[in-house]
């Protein structure tokens, strides 16, 4: 599949040749944790409501449900899709093949090994109770093996790219493929091989997870986003030039944010004033990011019309400027000393996690399939249905939880109020979340049988209508690539 | 941006540069913590948990009780955690140095645990207390009406009685989650462990050291520690 001189520019044809297999079955195993997850998710839910629902059983007392639930998303659904869309993006913007994609299926067959054994660790009672790091230590050496393994040909196809502009694409590719391993690795260490003492444990926590949503899952919706905008609608991205501040920025800012979520908690105060300012400066980056994207979008709304992906790519943008309010939010003293540890606090991750994130791993999903397999989408019904509920899944639980966990921190704040009340005001809520989580899953099952019929070598070529705007072919005669137009 | 290994370098350093600074610099001042004596009592604090409780740590690191409670008293004028008399006072980063593991929890779909060994409550001694949190583990809905915490009758056995006496650790329950006549309900080892865990749950002493570092107002009488 390799070119016969690795210093030719490879076809987009022959790039997603080479990627077609790896991506599939990266993207199949992240569809399958996405509904597992989901499942998962929705039974801790309704644990909240209806507490004795599955209570009898030790393995699916909500203690363990809900972290494994947590895992199956972020580790299962989460990792897969990144792994899928970004070493499909680093081949495509590289102008290279992707190589080696033998070894990407037994990384992937490890990987999706190490999860399972993380998740039925937990369910059995082996969990580590340190948030996103629950799984059992044994799993910590299958996934960063196999970690290696993908990162690997992520980094070497940067390596041995074809172009001479490195696009904002790769840079936030690039950059989370690099954090995620140390990130991985130096709180798995710090907290289980040489462990830490007293609050210490909760520090490397936090900034472990902040860094594993704001410096992996973001960028990974962010690289989307700079891709299929200006791919799609065939023009470059605005205001390129302040790109690279935003990055720098971002992520500069980002890496020093983790103490935010631990204010007012027994730790040093310098740990959540330096969260919280590096919180307040991420606006910077935000308001310039959102200059690039919705200024490229400014004036082409009717393309949204007639792309799938671009509209999860749009959802996925609200849900960054979102995340990054909330995250602004729960950094202002006087707000956190509110809703600190309610509802709203779950929803800031998941509004990185789901709107943000996952939007885009759809988008990129429904743009890369095709390609990759020469078919359309079969049912153009349940691509509907899909980001039909997504965007109103997404929509409901923002509002409803951001309602809720205001009011649940104003009811724990006042000491008048029983905590059996508090639990009963918020059972509508409760109630209300299952509802959003099950309308999600409603569209991430339509998407799991569309995917099985446009993968399914055996099946015949898809019939639906979904149109996609031809992409602007790359002009390859040219070495220099306009910058900010991959 | 052209240049590969420009790009590498700024992305190490920044990890690199939040690596040291937040936690290094956070291991710097916290990771020598120690214990501080008494000058009263002659005791050094915070004392070091029964072997009975740290395995009752297992337990609730297990179950995942830190998914709904957190383990952290907030300071007076940032919530109403005293005023809810989760604590008579702020926690403080000595406090959990006796812990293994650190659940300080980021979630109250539960209330605050980090002083609920102290919390007495109607129970008249320790044992009634710890007769409380069985009833709780077995039966929520007895003893916190209107509570959404799920059962955890898995902690539990269910003997027939067998014309025998009834063990002294059987849960004295009343109605709806009642046995059946003829049978009782015993703790396991597990659930006796987390009892003892949670009872061992309580930051009674105000370090002369840290009063004046976290009070919201300077403390006036900082000299000395002491029981509150």
């Amino acid at each position: 599949m390799n070119s016969t001189n690795p210093n030719d520019r490879a076809e987009q044809a022959e790039i997603d040749a080479s990627a077609k297999w790896p991506v599939l079955v990266f993207f199949g195993s992240a569809i399958l944790w996405l509904l597992l997850g989901g499942a998962l998710q929705l039974i801790a839910s309704i644990q909240l409501h209806t507490p004795d629902f599955l209570a009898a059983c030790p393995w699916t007392t909500h203690g363990r449900i809900a972290p494994a639930a947590q895992n199956a998303l972020v580790y299962g659904w989460g990792m897969n899709a990144a792994f899928a869309f970004g070493l499909w993006l680093m081949a495509r913007l590289s102008c290279t093949t992707l190589r080696h994609g033998g070894w990407l299926f037994i990384a992937a067959k490890f990987w999706n090994v190490g999860v399972t054994l993380g998740v039925l660790g937990i369910l059995g009672g082996y969990s580590t109770s340190f948030e996103l790091l629950e799984m059992p230590r044994f799993v910590t050496l299958i996934l960063l093996a196999a970690y290696a393994l993908i990162g690997v040909w992520g980094v070497t196809t940067f390596g041995i790219r074809n172009t001479e502009n490195v696009y904002a694409s790769q840079w936030y590719l690039f950059g989370a493929a690099f954090w995620f391993p140390w990130l991985y690795a130096i709180a798995q260490i710090m907290l289980f091989k040489a462990p830490v003492r007293g609050v210490l444990q909760p520090i490397v926590n936090a900034w472990f997870v902040h860094g594993l949503y704001g410096l992996w899952f973001i960028p990974m919706a962010l690289a989307a986003a700079y891709y299929f905008l200006p791919k799609i609608l065939g023009k470059p991205i605005a205001n390129y030039y302040l790109a690279p501040l935003a990055f720098w920025w971002l992520v500069g800012t980002t890496a020093f944010a983790g103490g935010s979520r631990l204010i007012g908690a027994p730790v040093p105060i310098w740990i959540s004033t330096l969260g919280g300012a590096a919180n307040f400066l991420l606006v910077v980056p935000v308001v310039v990011i959102a200059l690039n994207l919705f200024g490229t979008l400014s004036g082409r709304y009717g393309a949204l019309g007639n792309s799938v992906t671009l509209r999860f790519i749009l959802i996925s943008m609200v849900g960054f400027v979102l995340a990054s309010a909330m995250n602004f939010a729960l950094s202002i003293r006087g707000f956190a000393q509110v809703v600190q540890f309610t509802l709203l606090t779950d929803l800031r991750d998941w509004l990185i996690f789901y709107a943000c994130f996952s939007t885009a791993m759809f988008g990129a999903a429904y743009f890369i399939l095709p390609r990759l397999t020469g078919k359309e989408w079969r049912s153009s019904a349940l691509v509907k249905a899909h980001i039909g509920t997504a965007a109103l899944g997404v929509l409901l639980l923002t509002v409803g939880l951001a309602y809720a966990g205001w009011q649940q921190g104003h009811l724990l704040n006042d000491a008048a109020v029983k905590f059996g009340d508090i639990t009963q005001a918020l059972t509508f809520w409760f109630t209300f979340r299952s509802v959003g989580l099950g309308l999600l899953l409603v569209g991430h099952i339509a998407f799991l049988i569309n995917f099985v019929w446009i993968a399914c070598p055996f099946s015949s070529k898809g019939t639906a209508s979904v149109e996609f705007a031809p992409p602007p072919t790359l002009n390859f005669s040219k070495k220099s690539a306009t910058e900010g137009h991959a | 941006m052209k240049n590969g290994l420009a790009l590498f370098l700024g992305v190490f350093a920044i990890l690199g540069l939040s690596w040291a600074g937040l936690l290094l610099g956070a291991h710097k001042q916290l990771g020598s913590l120690g214990q501080i004596k008494d000058p009263v009592d002659d005791t050094l604090y915070p004392q070091p948990i029964s072997g009975l409780a740290d395995q009752g740590r297992l337990v609730y690191q297990d179950l995942g009780c830190v998914s709904c409670h957190t383990q952290q008293v907030r300071h007076e004028g940032f919530g109403a955690d005293i005023e809810r008399k989760w604590g008579s006072r702020g926690s403080y980063a000595r406090d959990y140095i006796r812990e293994k593991t650190v659940f300080i929890g980021q979630s109250r779909l539960g209330p605050d645990l980090r002083n609920v060994g102290g919390r007495l409550g109607d129970a008249a001694t320790p044992d009634d207390y710890s007769d409380w949190f069985y009833k709780l583990l077995y039966a929520p809905q007895s003893v916190a009406p209107g509570t959404n915490m799920p059962p955890h009758a898995f902690l539990f056995e269910v003997h027939a009685t067998a014309g025998r006496q009834i063990s002294y650790q059987a849960l004295k329950l009343t109605g709806k989650s009642a046995p059946a006549t003829g049978y009782e309900v015993v703790p396991t080892a597990r659930a006796r462990a987390l009892v003892a865990y949670l009872q061992s749950l309580k930051d009674t002493y105000d370090y002369p050291t840290e009063r004046s570092l976290n009070a919201s107002a300077p403390a006036e009488h900082a000299e000395e520690g002491g029981h509150k």
